[in-house]
C-alpha cells in the first residue's frame, strides 16, 4: 500500500463519522495556498497570471492554521506557487502537523534540498513533487531545461533523509502512454511512496459534442495508461478514481472535497474555477450555488476530470455503501486489465 | 501545480480599455470584465477618488452590491459599493495575454527560449532559485 495505515485510518474514521453524523458536504483535503509567486513560470499556468503586488502577497502562519481548524478536513495540500519560497512554511507545516494534519507540500523541488534541514520527517509531512513525466517531458512542461535533474536529486535527497515523498503528474491529450508507463518505472525505481496523476485542466468554449469527444480522448489515454499496470506502481490516490479516469465509472464533481483557500478568502467554486470568494468555510459551503457547476451543468466544468473534484467523489463512493467499499477492494487488489 | 494549465482558446484582452456604464447593467458587465481582467483596473469613483488595484471579488447578488480589490500600494483590501463607481480603466498589464498554453506552443524555439531565460533571470534576481 502507498499511504500509511495511520493516514488510511483517520481518513476513514473522518469520512465514516461524517456520514454518520448525516454531513451531505464535508471537505476531505484543504488545498492551502499561502502565495501564487512561483520560480517557475510554466506556460499557460493560471494561479501565476497576476500583478506582482498580488504575487508578493502571502498568508500568515496563523491564517493558514486558522483556515485548517475552521475547515476541518484530515488532509492539507499546499500547492501555490511554489510554497517553498514562503519563508514562513517551515513554521507553517509544524503548526499544521501539530493539528494531527496530513500535509501534502506540493512543490516543483527547485529549492527542496536547500530547505530540506528546515524540516523534520514525519508521518504527517509528504513532499509531493511536481514531475510531468521523463526529462524531455518534463523539462518542455515547466518551459526550463534542467528542472527535471534537479527534482530527481532533491528526491533521492529526501528519501535518504527518510522523509515521505511522493510525485504528482498531470497528464494532457498529448501525453505518450508508452512514455508515461516509462516515467512510472522511473519513480518506482527512485523509491517514491506513490505517485498522484489527474488530466489537466482545459476550457474551451465549444458545442457539447466536442467536450464529449474531449471527455473520451481522456478516457482513452487514462485506459492506455493504467490498463495492465504493473505490480510495482504504487498511486497515491483512491482506485476508484483511477478507474473514473479510465472512463469504468461515472462520477459527479464534488467540489467541496477539496476547497481552496488562498489571499483572497475562500474560493468559489473550486480549486480551478474562481468565480468570487467568501470570507468563511461555512459562508463557502451556504453561499456557493453548488447545482450550477459539473458536468452537464457549466460549459467550464465540460472537460474537467481533475483530481480536485472527483477524488472526493471516488472516496464518497467507497464508503456510501458496502458495493462501493467492494468495488474498491476489488480495484485494489485486482487493477484493471484491458 | 500545472494541473491549472489553461488550455484552451484566448480570449481578446480588453487591456487598455475604459468603460464609462450609464445604467446599473451595463456597470454589472463592466465590474464582471474588470473581475475576470489578470491585471489591475483603475476604478473612478463618483466621489473622484482613483484607485488603482487588483479586482478579486464582487457581489452583485447582495442588497448593497459591492466589489472587493486590493489596492496596489496598500496591504488591506478595500470594498466599494457598486454605485460608487463611475469608471472603470483596465490600466495594468494583462498577465494572462499571450500566455496560454497554445501560444507558448506556437511560438519558435528561440523565442521560447529567450522568454524562459527572462523568467529565470527574474526568479533569481528575487532569490527564489
Amino acid at each position: 500500500m502507498a499511504v500509511p495505515v495511520s493516514q488510511m485510518y483517520t481518513v476513514a474514521k473522518y469520512v465514516l463519522t461524517q456520514k454518520v453524523r448525516g454531513v451531505k458536504r464535508y471537505p476531505l483535503v484543504l488545498m492551502l495556498e499561502p502565495l501564487f509567486r512561483c520560480n517557475l513560470a510554466c506556460a499557460g499556468c493560471g494561479k501565476i497570471q497576476y500583478p506582482d503586488h498580488i504575487l508578493d502577497k502571502r498568508l500568515t502562519p496563523e491564517q493558514c492554521w486558522a483556515a485548517a481548524d475552521e475547515c476541518g478536513a484530515p488532509m492539507v495540500s499546499i500547492p501555490g506557487g511554489e510554497p517553498l519560497i514562503h519563508p514562513e512554511m517551515p513554521e507553517i507545516v509544524r503548526g499544521l502537523i501539530a493539528r494531527k494534519k496530513y500535509v501534502y507540500l506540493c512543490t516543483n523541488a527547485i529549492l527542496l534540498e536547500r530547505k530540506l534541514g528546515d524540516y523534520a520527517p514525519s508521518k504527517y509531512l509528504t513532499f509531493s513533487i511536481h514531475m510531468d513525466g521523463l526529462r524531455e517531458d518534463h523539462d518542455h512542461a515547466v518551459c526550463r531545461d534542467g528542472v527535471y535533474d534537479v527534482a530527481v536529486s532533491a528526491i533521492r535527497a529526501a528519501l535518504k533523509r527518510g522523509f515521505r515523498v511522493t510525485t504528482n503528474t498531470t497528464l494532457f491529450d498529448d501525453a505518450d502512454p508508452k512514455q508515461v508507463r516509462r516515467f512510472f518505472d522511473e519513480m518506482m525505481t527512485l523509491g517514491v511512496e506513490g505517485m498522484m496523476i489527474s488530466p489537466g485542466y482545459s476550457y474551451e468554449k465549444a458545442p457539447d459534442q466536442k467536450h464529449f469527444l474531449k471527455r473520451q480522448r481522456t478516457k482513452e489515454l487514462f485506459s492506455q495508461i493504467l490498463s495492465n499496470r504493473k505490480q510495482t506502481w504504487r498511486f497515491n490516490q483512491s482506485p476508484l478514481f483511477l478507474e473514473f479516469l479510465m472512463g469504468k465509472v461515472e462520477y459527479q464533481c464534488t467540489p467541496w472535497g477539496n476547497p481552496t483557500y488562498n489571499i483572497f478568502g475562500w474560493q468559489k467554486p473550486c480549486y480551478l474555477l474562481q468565480d468570487g470568494y467568501a470570507a468563511t468555510f461555512q459562508a463557502l459551503l451556504n453561499d456557493t450555488e453548488w447545482d450550477r457547476y459539473g458536468t452537464g451543468r457549466n460549459e467550464k466544468c465540460a472537460d474537467c476530470m481533475v483530481h480536485c473534484g472527483y477524488e472526493a467523489s471516488a472516496v464518497e463512493d467507497t464508503f456510501s455503501s458496502w458495493s462501493g467499499f467492494t468495488r474498491t477492494v476489488r480495484a485494489t487488489l485486482q487493477p484493471a486489465r484491458s | 501545480m500545472t494541473d491549472t494549465k489553461q488550455h484552451g482558446i484566448e480570449a481578446g484582452s480588453v487591456q487598455g480599455r475604459v468603460l464609462r456604464p450609464s445604467d446599473p447593467a451595463e456597470l454589472a458587465q463592466a465590474i464582471e470584465l474588470a473581475f475576470d481582467y489578470r491585471g489591475d483596473v483603475t476604478l473612478e469613483l463618483t466621489s473622484g477618488e482613483r484607485i488603482e488595484g487588483y479586482v478579486y471579488n464582487r457581489n452583485a447578488s447582495e442588497e448593497v452590491p459591492t466589489l472587493q480589490l486590493f489596492p496596489k500600494r496598500e496591504t488591506n483590501p478595500r470594498q466599494i459599493p457598486y454605485a460608487a463607481i463611475a469608471a472603470i480603466i483596465f490600466s495594468g498589464r494583462d498577465t494572462a495575454s499571450g500566455k496560454s498554453w497554445e501560444a507558448w506552443a506556437a511560438k519558435k524555439e528561440s523565442q521560447r527560449r529567450a522568454e524562459a531565460q527572462q523568467a529565470e533571470g527574474e526568479a533569481r534576481e528575487r532569490g527564489h532559485l
